[in-house]
Protein backbone atom coordinates (compact mmCIF):
# COMPACT_ATOMS: atom_id res chain seq x y z
CA UNK A 1 0.00 0.00 0.00
CA UNK A 2 1.21 3.45 -0.76
CA UNK A 3 2.71 5.65 2.19
CA UNK A 4 -0.04 8.44 3.02
CA UNK A 5 2.54 11.56 2.97
CA UNK A 6 -1.34 13.55 2.72
CA UNK A 7 -4.45 13.68 1.97
CA UNK A 8 -4.14 15.28 -1.47
CA UNK A 9 -4.72 13.21 -4.90
CA UNK A 10 -1.82 11.48 -5.43
CA UNK A 11 -0.90 12.29 -2.06
CA UNK A 12 1.17 15.25 -2.81
CA UNK A 13 1.00 18.09 0.03
CA UNK A 14 0.12 21.45 -0.92
CA UNK A 15 -2.52 21.02 -3.37
CA UNK A 16 -5.18 21.30 -0.37
CA UNK A 17 -8.05 23.21 -0.75
CA UNK A 18 -7.82 27.19 0.66
CA UNK A 19 -5.43 27.94 -1.33
CA UNK A 20 -1.76 28.31 -1.09
CA UNK A 21 1.07 30.37 -2.28
CA UNK A 22 1.92 29.07 -6.03
CA UNK A 23 -1.63 27.79 -7.27
CA UNK A 24 0.15 27.03 -10.31
CA UNK A 25 0.18 23.23 -12.07
CA UNK A 26 1.31 20.86 -8.75
CA UNK A 27 0.28 23.72 -6.62
CA UNK A 28 2.65 23.87 -4.17
CA UNK A 29 5.14 27.42 -3.77
CA UNK A 30 8.63 26.25 -4.95
CA UNK A 31 8.36 23.81 -7.97
CA UNK A 32 11.78 25.10 -9.28
CA UNK A 33 14.53 22.76 -8.80
CA UNK A 34 16.28 22.90 -5.11
CA UNK A 35 12.32 23.29 -3.74
CA UNK A 36 12.46 27.32 -4.38
CA UNK A 37 9.54 28.82 -5.55
CA UNK A 38 9.10 30.12 -8.94
CA UNK A 39 10.79 33.31 -9.11
CA UNK A 40 9.97 35.29 -11.50
CA UNK A 41 8.19 32.34 -13.20
CA UNK A 42 6.00 34.56 -15.02
CA UNK A 43 8.80 35.87 -16.96
CA UNK A 44 9.08 33.60 -20.19
CA UNK A 45 12.25 33.53 -22.23
CA UNK A 46 11.77 36.14 -25.21
CA UNK A 47 9.35 38.31 -23.59
CA UNK A 48 11.28 40.72 -22.00
CA UNK A 49 11.21 42.12 -18.54
CA UNK A 50 7.82 41.58 -16.54
CA UNK A 51 6.00 45.16 -15.78
CA UNK A 52 6.97 46.95 -12.97
CA UNK A 53 4.57 47.87 -10.50
CA UNK A 54 4.93 51.46 -9.36
CA UNK A 55 4.44 51.09 -5.57
CA UNK A 56 6.82 48.29 -6.28
CA UNK A 57 9.64 50.60 -7.81
CA UNK A 58 9.38 52.99 -4.63
CA UNK A 59 9.45 50.31 -2.29
CA UNK A 60 12.96 48.95 -4.12
CA UNK A 61 14.30 52.68 -3.81
CA UNK A 62 13.29 52.97 -0.46
CA UNK A 63 14.94 49.77 0.53
CA UNK A 64 18.16 50.18 -1.85
CA UNK A 65 20.10 52.72 0.72
CA UNK A 66 23.36 52.96 -1.02
CA UNK A 67 21.47 53.25 -4.18
CA UNK A 68 23.03 50.64 -6.00
CA UNK A 69 20.32 49.24 -7.81
CA UNK A 70 20.90 46.18 -5.79
CA UNK A 71 19.25 45.05 -2.83
CA UNK A 72 21.48 42.77 0.02
CA UNK A 73 20.19 40.50 2.35
CA UNK A 74 20.38 43.31 5.09
CA UNK A 75 19.11 45.96 3.60
CA UNK A 76 16.31 43.39 2.44
CA UNK A 77 16.11 43.01 6.65
CA UNK A 78 15.66 46.63 7.18
CA UNK A 79 12.31 46.81 5.17
CA UNK A 80 10.76 43.20 5.99
CA UNK A 81 8.64 43.25 9.37
CA UNK A 82 6.49 40.46 10.62
CA UNK A 83 2.87 41.66 12.27
CA UNK A 84 3.89 42.62 15.63
CA UNK A 85 6.44 44.86 13.65
CA UNK A 86 9.96 42.86 14.50
CA UNK A 87 11.97 42.72 11.59
CA UNK A 88 12.63 39.70 9.23
CA UNK A 89 15.23 37.50 11.31
CA UNK A 90 18.93 37.13 9.12
CA UNK A 91 18.75 33.49 7.75
CA UNK A 92 15.04 34.46 6.56
CA UNK A 93 16.06 37.54 4.47
CA UNK A 94 19.03 35.11 3.53
CA UNK A 95 16.60 32.48 2.90
CA UNK A 96 14.29 34.27 0.03
CA UNK A 97 17.68 36.54 -1.66
CA UNK A 98 18.81 32.95 -2.47
CA UNK A 99 15.66 31.64 -3.94
CA UNK A 100 15.11 34.92 -5.73
CA UNK A 101 18.55 35.33 -7.20
CA UNK A 102 18.97 34.15 -10.13
CA UNK A 103 22.46 35.19 -11.49
CA UNK A 104 23.84 33.99 -7.91
CA UNK A 105 25.32 37.58 -7.07
CA UNK A 106 24.20 37.52 -3.91
CA UNK A 107 21.89 40.66 -4.40
CA UNK A 108 18.98 41.28 -6.13
CA UNK A 109 17.46 43.75 -8.55
CA UNK A 110 14.38 45.56 -8.94
CA UNK A 111 12.14 42.46 -10.96
CA UNK A 112 13.48 39.85 -8.76
CA UNK A 113 12.80 42.23 -5.67
CA UNK A 114 9.29 42.51 -6.94
CA UNK A 115 9.09 38.64 -7.84
CA UNK A 116 10.15 38.53 -3.75
CA UNK A 117 7.59 41.24 -3.08
CA UNK A 118 4.85 38.77 -4.45
CA UNK A 119 6.25 35.93 -2.84
CA UNK A 120 6.15 37.21 0.68
CA UNK A 121 2.52 38.36 0.22
CA UNK A 122 0.88 35.10 -0.57
CA UNK A 123 3.14 33.97 2.21
CA UNK A 124 1.48 36.64 4.50
CA UNK A 125 -2.30 35.52 2.79
CA UNK A 126 -1.44 31.92 3.95
CA UNK A 127 -0.36 32.87 7.37
CA UNK A 128 -3.11 35.45 8.31
CA UNK A 129 -5.66 32.53 7.31
CA UNK A 130 -3.97 29.71 9.47
CA UNK A 131 -3.91 32.72 12.32
CA UNK A 132 -7.26 32.20 13.62
CA UNK A 133 -7.16 34.28 16.72
CA UNK A 134 -5.37 36.83 15.32
CA UNK A 135 -2.73 36.82 17.67
CA UNK A 136 0.01 37.52 14.56
CA UNK A 137 1.74 34.07 15.62
CA UNK A 138 0.74 30.43 14.29
CA UNK A 139 0.49 28.67 17.36
CA UNK A 140 0.75 25.10 17.99
CA UNK A 141 -3.02 24.31 17.14
CA UNK A 142 -2.69 26.52 14.66
CA UNK A 143 0.27 25.01 12.64
CA UNK A 144 -1.10 21.14 12.93
CA UNK A 145 -3.94 22.97 11.32
CA UNK A 146 -1.90 24.47 8.35
CA UNK A 147 -0.01 21.31 8.10
CA UNK A 148 -3.72 19.39 7.37
CA UNK A 149 -4.31 21.57 5.22
CA UNK A 150 -1.67 21.61 3.57
CA UNK A 151 -1.89 18.04 2.81
CA UNK A 152 1.01 16.86 5.50
CA UNK A 153 0.64 13.98 7.18
CA UNK A 154 2.48 14.53 10.12
CA UNK A 155 1.86 13.70 14.17
CA UNK A 156 1.18 16.45 16.94
CA UNK A 157 4.62 15.53 17.78
CA UNK A 158 6.06 17.23 15.07
CA UNK A 159 4.29 20.44 15.36
CA UNK A 160 5.38 20.81 18.67
CA UNK A 161 8.80 19.97 17.87
CA UNK A 162 8.95 23.08 14.99
CA UNK A 163 7.04 25.14 17.44
CA UNK A 164 9.64 24.49 19.58
CA UNK A 165 12.87 24.83 17.37
CA UNK A 166 11.61 27.86 15.34
CA UNK A 167 10.25 30.10 18.25
CA UNK A 168 12.72 32.49 19.40
CA UNK A 169 10.84 34.93 21.35
CA UNK A 170 9.74 32.50 23.66
CA UNK A 171 6.00 32.61 22.95
CA UNK A 172 5.82 29.40 21.16
CA UNK A 173 4.56 30.19 18.41
CA UNK A 174 5.97 31.46 14.81
CA UNK A 175 6.08 34.71 13.56
CA UNK A 176 6.02 34.95 9.71
CA UNK A 177 9.59 35.06 9.53
CA UNK A 178 9.63 31.66 11.06
CA UNK A 179 6.45 30.17 9.98
CA UNK A 180 7.79 30.91 6.01
CA UNK A 181 11.54 29.64 7.22
CA UNK A 182 10.10 26.15 8.60
CA UNK A 183 7.62 25.88 5.17
CA UNK A 184 10.22 25.94 3.33
CA UNK A 185 12.51 24.12 5.00
CA UNK A 186 9.56 21.19 5.25
CA UNK A 187 8.94 21.89 1.59
CA UNK A 188 12.23 20.94 0.43
CA UNK A 189 13.05 18.13 2.15
CA UNK A 190 9.42 16.47 1.64
CA UNK A 191 10.43 16.94 -2.27
CA UNK A 192 13.58 15.51 -1.79
CA UNK A 193 12.35 12.49 0.36
CA UNK A 194 9.91 12.04 -2.17
CA UNK A 195 11.83 12.13 -5.18
CA UNK A 196 14.00 8.95 -3.24
CA UNK A 197 10.48 7.07 -2.62
CA UNK A 198 9.31 6.33 -6.34
CA UNK A 199 7.00 3.37 -5.23
CA UNK A 200 5.60 5.72 -2.19
CA UNK A 201 6.29 3.60 0.61
CA UNK A 202 7.11 6.19 3.55
CA UNK A 203 10.56 4.46 4.03
CA UNK A 204 14.00 5.35 1.62
CA UNK A 205 17.11 3.87 1.41
CA UNK A 206 19.75 6.54 1.97
CA UNK A 207 23.28 6.78 2.50
CA UNK A 208 26.05 8.96 4.49
CA UNK A 209 26.74 11.25 1.96
CA UNK A 210 23.19 11.90 0.08
CA UNK A 211 21.71 12.60 3.60
CA UNK A 212 24.21 14.91 4.89
CA UNK A 213 23.46 16.43 1.60
CA UNK A 214 19.35 16.60 1.75
CA UNK A 215 20.14 18.07 4.99
CA UNK A 216 22.89 20.96 4.67
CA UNK A 217 21.12 22.16 1.05
CA UNK A 218 17.91 22.16 2.75
CA UNK A 219 18.46 23.59 6.08
CA UNK A 220 17.52 27.44 6.86
CA UNK B 1 33.88 -4.04 6.30
CA UNK B 2 32.48 -1.34 8.59
CA UNK B 3 31.71 2.19 7.02
CA UNK B 4 34.37 4.70 8.31
CA UNK B 5 32.58 7.53 9.31
CA UNK B 6 35.40 9.24 10.80
CA UNK B 7 37.06 10.20 14.30
CA UNK B 8 34.88 13.01 14.45
CA UNK B 9 32.07 11.40 15.75
CA UNK B 10 33.54 10.55 19.13
CA UNK B 11 34.29 14.40 19.38
CA UNK B 12 32.36 14.84 22.97
CA UNK B 13 32.53 18.64 24.40
CA UNK B 14 35.70 18.72 26.11
CA UNK B 15 36.17 18.86 29.77
CA UNK B 16 37.43 22.26 31.28
CA UNK B 17 40.79 21.55 32.72
CA UNK B 18 44.19 23.87 32.28
CA UNK B 19 42.37 27.21 32.60
CA UNK B 20 43.11 29.48 35.97
CA UNK B 21 39.73 29.34 37.74
CA UNK B 22 40.22 33.23 38.91
CA UNK B 23 41.20 34.51 35.46
CA UNK B 24 37.90 32.80 34.21
CA UNK B 25 35.55 34.10 36.97
CA UNK B 26 36.84 37.55 35.87
CA UNK B 27 35.78 37.16 32.67
CA UNK B 28 32.62 35.71 33.29
CA UNK B 29 31.76 38.75 35.26
CA UNK B 30 32.61 40.67 32.65
CA UNK B 31 30.48 38.69 30.18
CA UNK B 32 27.81 39.10 32.99
CA UNK B 33 26.35 42.47 32.70
CA UNK B 34 23.80 42.28 34.80
CA UNK B 35 24.92 40.20 37.44
CA UNK B 36 22.90 37.80 37.58
CA UNK B 37 25.07 35.02 38.41
CA UNK B 38 23.83 33.73 34.76
CA UNK B 39 24.86 34.22 31.32
CA UNK B 40 22.19 34.86 28.76
CA UNK B 41 22.52 34.55 24.90
CA UNK B 42 22.69 38.10 24.61
CA UNK B 43 25.40 38.73 26.83
CA UNK B 44 27.65 35.99 25.15
CA UNK B 45 26.79 36.93 21.90
CA UNK B 46 27.89 40.43 22.53
CA UNK B 47 31.19 39.08 24.49
CA UNK B 48 32.29 36.57 21.62
CA UNK B 49 34.01 37.81 18.74
CA UNK B 50 35.27 36.29 15.17
CA UNK B 51 37.78 38.48 15.05
CA UNK B 52 35.88 40.29 11.84
CA UNK B 53 34.07 43.45 13.48
CA UNK B 54 31.04 41.95 12.84
CA UNK B 55 28.39 40.49 15.20
CA UNK B 56 28.82 36.99 16.47
CA UNK B 57 26.34 34.99 14.75
CA UNK B 58 23.62 34.50 17.23
CA UNK B 59 22.33 30.99 15.63
CA UNK B 60 26.12 29.87 17.17
CA UNK B 61 25.66 31.67 20.04
CA UNK B 62 21.83 29.69 20.80
CA UNK B 63 23.67 26.28 19.75
CA UNK B 64 26.44 26.37 22.19
CA UNK B 65 24.52 27.62 25.01
CA UNK B 66 22.41 24.80 24.04
CA UNK B 67 25.00 22.69 24.14
CA UNK B 68 26.13 23.73 27.62
CA UNK B 69 23.19 24.52 29.44
CA UNK B 70 23.00 21.12 31.26
CA UNK B 71 19.93 22.51 33.33
CA UNK B 72 18.27 23.37 30.16
CA UNK B 73 17.96 27.06 32.07
CA UNK B 74 18.67 29.02 28.98
CA UNK B 75 21.36 30.43 30.52
CA UNK B 76 24.68 29.17 31.41
CA UNK B 77 26.29 29.26 34.85
CA UNK B 78 29.93 29.72 35.69
CA UNK B 79 30.79 26.27 35.86
CA UNK B 80 29.01 25.37 32.20
CA UNK B 81 30.92 28.73 30.89
CA UNK B 82 33.92 27.21 31.69
CA UNK B 83 33.31 23.83 29.89
CA UNK B 84 32.11 26.40 26.99
CA UNK B 85 35.16 28.76 26.90
CA UNK B 86 37.59 25.70 26.41
CA UNK B 87 35.58 25.36 23.54
CA UNK B 88 35.54 28.35 22.10
CA UNK B 89 39.05 28.38 22.11
CA UNK B 90 39.75 25.06 20.88
CA UNK B 91 37.89 25.61 18.20
CA UNK B 92 40.23 28.95 17.84
CA UNK B 93 42.87 27.21 17.52
CA UNK B 94 41.77 25.00 15.17
CA UNK B 95 40.26 27.41 12.69
CA UNK B 96 43.55 29.37 13.09
CA UNK B 97 46.03 26.90 11.93
CA UNK B 98 43.65 26.30 8.45
CA UNK B 99 43.25 30.56 8.25
CA UNK B 100 46.45 30.58 6.64
CA UNK B 101 46.59 34.63 5.77
CA UNK B 102 44.42 35.51 9.22
CA UNK B 103 41.67 36.88 7.74
CA UNK B 104 38.84 35.71 9.97
CA UNK B 105 37.22 33.27 7.25
CA UNK B 106 38.60 30.43 5.49
CA UNK B 107 37.29 29.22 1.69
CA UNK B 108 36.51 25.55 0.71
CA UNK B 109 39.68 23.90 0.15
CA UNK B 110 40.61 25.16 3.44
CA UNK B 111 37.25 24.21 5.15
CA UNK B 112 37.77 20.77 3.54
CA UNK B 113 41.03 20.14 4.84
CA UNK B 114 39.90 21.03 8.38
CA UNK B 115 36.89 18.62 8.34
CA UNK B 116 38.74 15.92 6.43
CA UNK B 117 41.25 16.21 9.38
CA UNK B 118 38.46 15.96 11.95
CA UNK B 119 37.57 12.18 9.67
CA UNK B 120 34.65 13.59 7.69
CA UNK B 121 34.89 11.58 3.62
CA UNK B 122 32.68 13.85 1.94
CA UNK B 123 32.63 14.79 -1.69
CA UNK B 124 33.73 18.03 -3.26
CA UNK B 125 30.25 18.93 -4.30
CA UNK B 126 29.09 18.06 -0.92
CA UNK B 127 31.95 21.11 0.53
CA UNK B 128 30.62 23.83 -2.18
CA UNK B 129 27.15 23.25 -0.93
CA UNK B 130 28.51 23.83 3.02
CA UNK B 131 30.12 26.95 2.05
CA UNK B 132 27.29 28.21 0.50
CA UNK B 133 25.11 27.51 3.21
CA UNK B 134 27.06 28.61 6.08
CA UNK B 135 29.06 31.59 4.47
CA UNK B 136 26.60 34.59 5.52
CA UNK B 137 28.54 37.02 3.83
CA UNK B 138 28.16 36.57 0.69
CA UNK B 139 32.33 35.94 -0.04
CA UNK B 140 32.45 32.47 -0.59
CA UNK B 141 34.30 31.80 2.86
CA UNK B 142 33.09 30.74 6.13
CA UNK B 143 34.07 32.84 9.03
CA UNK B 144 34.39 31.94 12.77
CA UNK B 145 31.35 32.09 14.03
CA UNK B 146 29.71 30.27 11.08
CA UNK B 147 32.64 27.54 11.12
CA UNK B 148 31.52 26.25 14.88
CA UNK B 149 27.76 26.42 13.57
CA UNK B 150 28.91 24.31 10.29
CA UNK B 151 30.82 21.90 12.63
CA UNK B 152 27.84 21.62 15.23
CA UNK B 153 25.74 20.61 12.44
CA UNK B 154 27.85 17.96 10.72
CA UNK B 155 28.40 16.52 14.01
CA UNK B 156 24.90 16.69 15.06
CA UNK B 157 23.82 15.26 11.73
CA UNK B 158 26.30 12.21 11.12
CA UNK B 159 25.67 11.30 15.00
CA UNK B 160 21.69 11.15 13.67
CA UNK B 161 22.91 9.01 10.90
CA UNK B 162 24.67 6.73 12.79
CA UNK B 163 22.32 5.69 15.36
CA UNK B 164 20.06 4.69 12.64
CA UNK B 165 23.04 2.76 10.83
CA UNK B 166 23.11 0.04 13.47
CA UNK B 167 25.30 -2.65 11.28
CA UNK B 168 27.68 0.48 10.15
CA UNK B 169 27.49 0.01 6.31
CA UNK B 170 26.85 3.96 5.54
CA UNK B 171 23.24 2.93 4.55
CA UNK B 172 20.11 3.86 6.61
CA UNK B 173 16.28 2.73 6.33
CA UNK B 174 14.40 5.94 7.19
CA UNK B 175 10.96 6.83 7.59
CA UNK B 176 9.36 10.23 6.24
CA UNK B 177 8.47 11.97 9.67
CA UNK B 178 11.81 10.30 11.07
CA UNK B 179 13.64 11.94 8.50
CA UNK B 180 12.34 15.52 8.84
CA UNK B 181 12.67 15.42 12.66
CA UNK B 182 16.47 14.38 11.99
CA UNK B 183 16.60 17.06 9.86
CA UNK B 184 14.49 19.85 12.29
CA UNK B 185 16.74 18.84 14.79
CA UNK B 186 19.85 20.55 13.92
CA UNK B 187 17.75 24.04 13.90
CA UNK B 188 19.50 26.13 16.61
Amino acid sequence: MAYNYGQAPGGYPGQAPGGYPGQQPGGYPGQAPGGYPPAGGFQQPGFGQPQMDPQIVGWFQAVDTDRSGKITAIELQQALTNNNWTKFNAETCRLMIGMFDKDMSGTIDMYEFQALYRYIQEWKGVFERFDQNRSGHIDYNELRNAYSTMGYNLSPQFAQMVTYKFDVQGRQALTLDTFIQSCVMLKGLTDAFKQRDPQMQGRIQLNYEDFMTMAVFNKV
Amino acid sequence: MSYNYGQQYQQRAPAPGGIDPNYLMGIFQRVDKDRSGQISAKELGEALSNGTWTPFNPETVRLMIGMFDRDNSGTINFQEFSSLWKYVTDWQGCFRGYDRDNSGSIDKNELKTALTSFGYRLSDRFYDILVKKFDRLGRGTVAFDDFIQCCIVLQTLSQSFQAYDTDRDGWIQIGYEQFLTLVFSIKS
